[in-house]
């Protein structure tokens, strides 16, 4: 395999990266209302919220990315593989990390919530200041792992061509009839990518620990 | 005890003598500060709570005795509506909440601002430093600026004993300091009554005592508490009053002498003996 072939795959991988990256903080975000929904009092929005999840965990990730791209994206509105991508991911994603700060959320002991209304502490307060600082450190492995994951995940974008590393592996494998070593260089790559995030993930979770613990 | 001598600084007064101690206070028409009516509360078809009467006087000292399942912290729990009772009146000050009728958040607040309460298992913020445990709630509640509540909290952690623990997190304090900082916390918010349930039950003997002088200091300041305890040291020497709960009901109510050395009832006997021959 030359250096140039090396390029050729090297080039997908901003793709992997943006699509890792945008999907994990789309997902990140949305899954907070999401959550809020699938935790309301209010009945109708929770069994919404419960509904959602579950068929956006239900359906394969590359059954998503065929309903957005082939379905919305050539019958109703003109989109881009990557955006349909970055939607399909960040949804699925979205429905994941609901699902891991709603555990997390219940790893609280229920005497924080109760010293915090004594203190009278409002709901608002109560969750930004007490429950979501803990409840982020708790979700914080798990999310790491997601994240990780996700970056997996993000190889079903090839199939419908965004370029990213599996996409320029496939491709280059057929013009050059190395698929071994061409997908040993792509598997590689994903596994390098993988490190700093666990690496991250263990050195932030040891430094929060070591603040709040004994 | 690091620190926890202090506060005998002032001498303590007796417990009869205790008088306002210059808090003030916003009373009731007739001298009270807490004045629950028909107070009650059921889970399913068990009554926990079965329409309690109770007067609290401003400076009182009252310590609630009894066996577990009395419902002695369920009473504590609703009085700042931490549970909600199922019917009764709370009187704290001058607001009054029908516990049968739909509670507004805004008379939720009046209430809890007026009652600090301490827990069992401390419940401070593992993820804040002990200073912004005792901060925060003034800045978020009171509207006190940053280094408002930052003095008033040192000033609160030195009166507990532990203003050199300011900077620190709370997992790094033994228990006994952890629930001095509790203490402290509560105390924050400008209580005019404080609530203890149990709050030496989670400790070794030792760490109690230093929780027990600091409450010990509170009554002689006149701070008007309710403290739901198995500590008969405490009930016989510090408080004004013991209350004897068993099944969900007052058993037994009067001075502290009376009902820890002659009480008349034949259930608080038992539960005395009880506790004595441990």
């Amino acid at each position: 395999m030359s250096q140039a072939d090396i390029f050729v795959i090297l080039r997908g991988l901003p793709w992997t990266v943006a699509l890792t990256l945008g999907a994990f903080l789309i997902g990140s975000i949305v899954a907070v209302p999401l959550l809020a929904a699938r935790e309301s009092q209010f009945l109708p929005l929770r069994l919404f919220a419960m509904s959602l999840i579950q068929v956006v965990r239900g359906i394969p990730p590359l059954l998503w990315l065929f309903i957005i791209f082939f379905g919305l994206g050539m019958s109703y509105f003109p989109i881009s593989p990557f955006v349909a991508a970055l939607t399909g991911l960040g949804l699925i994603a979205a429905a994941n990390m609901a699902e891991i700060y709603r555990g997390a959320l219940k790893s609280i002991h229920h005497g924080q919530w109760e010293a915090a209304n004594a203190l009278d502490l409002g709901r608002l307060s109560t969750v930004a200041f007490i429950i979501a600082p803990q409840a982020l450190r708790v979700a914080l492995p798990s999310a790491a792992s997601y994240l990780i994951g996700l970056m997996k995940e993000t190889a079903v974008a090839s199939t419908i061509g965004v370029a990213e590393l599996a996409f320029q592996g496939n491709r280059l494998s057929q013009l050059t009839f190395q698929g071994l070593e061409v997908f040993a260089v792509v598997g590689l790559l994903y596994v390098v990518l993988s490190l700093p995030v666990a690496w991250l993930s263990r050195s932030a979770d040891a430094y929060l620990r070591s603040k709040v613990a004994a | 005890m690091d620190g926890a001598v202090l506060y005998l600084a002032d001498p303590p007064q007796s417990s009869q003598d205790r008088s306002n101690g210059g808090i003030m206070m916003e009373q009731g028409s007739n001298g009270t500060v807490i004045r629950l009516r028909a107070l009650s509360k059921h889970f399913g078809a068990h009554t926990v709570l079965d329409a309690i009467d109770l007067d609290v006087r401003p400076g009182e000292v009252l310590a609630i005795i009894g066996p577990s399942g009395s419902g002695k912290s369920t009473l504590l729990r609703c009085i700042n509506y931490l549970e909600r009772p199922d019917g009764g009146t709370i009187t704290i000050g001058p607001t009054t909440i029908d516990a049968s009728m739909p509670v507004e958040r805004a008379e939720l607040s009046k209430l809890r601002r007026r009652v600090g309460m301490v827990f069992q298992s401390f419940n401070l913020f593992p993820h804040m430093t002990v200073l912004r445990n005792v901060s925060i709630a003034q800045e978020r509640v009171l509207g006190r600026s940053r280094a408002e509540a930052e003095e008033r909290a040192m000033q609160l952690l030195s009166r507990v004993g532990l203003a050199d623990k300011a900077g620190q997190h709370p997992g790094r304090c033994s228990g006994g300091q952890q629930q001095r900082i509790a203490i402290a916390r509560a105390l924050a918010l400008d209580p005019e009554v404080m609530l203890f349930d149990e709050p030496t039950s989670a400790l070794d003997p030792e760490l109690g005592l230093e929780v027990l002088a600091v409450m010990r200091e509170l009554a002689d300041s006149g701070m008007t508490m309710i403290v739901v305890t198995h500590e008969m040291g405490f009930a016989e020497n510090v408080s004004d009053t013991v209350m004897m709960m068993a099944d969900g009901d007052i058993v037994e109510k009067g001075s502290s002498n009376q009902v820890m050395r002659q009480p008349q009832q034949e259930r608080t006997k038992r539960f005395l003996r009880a506790v004595h021959d441990r």
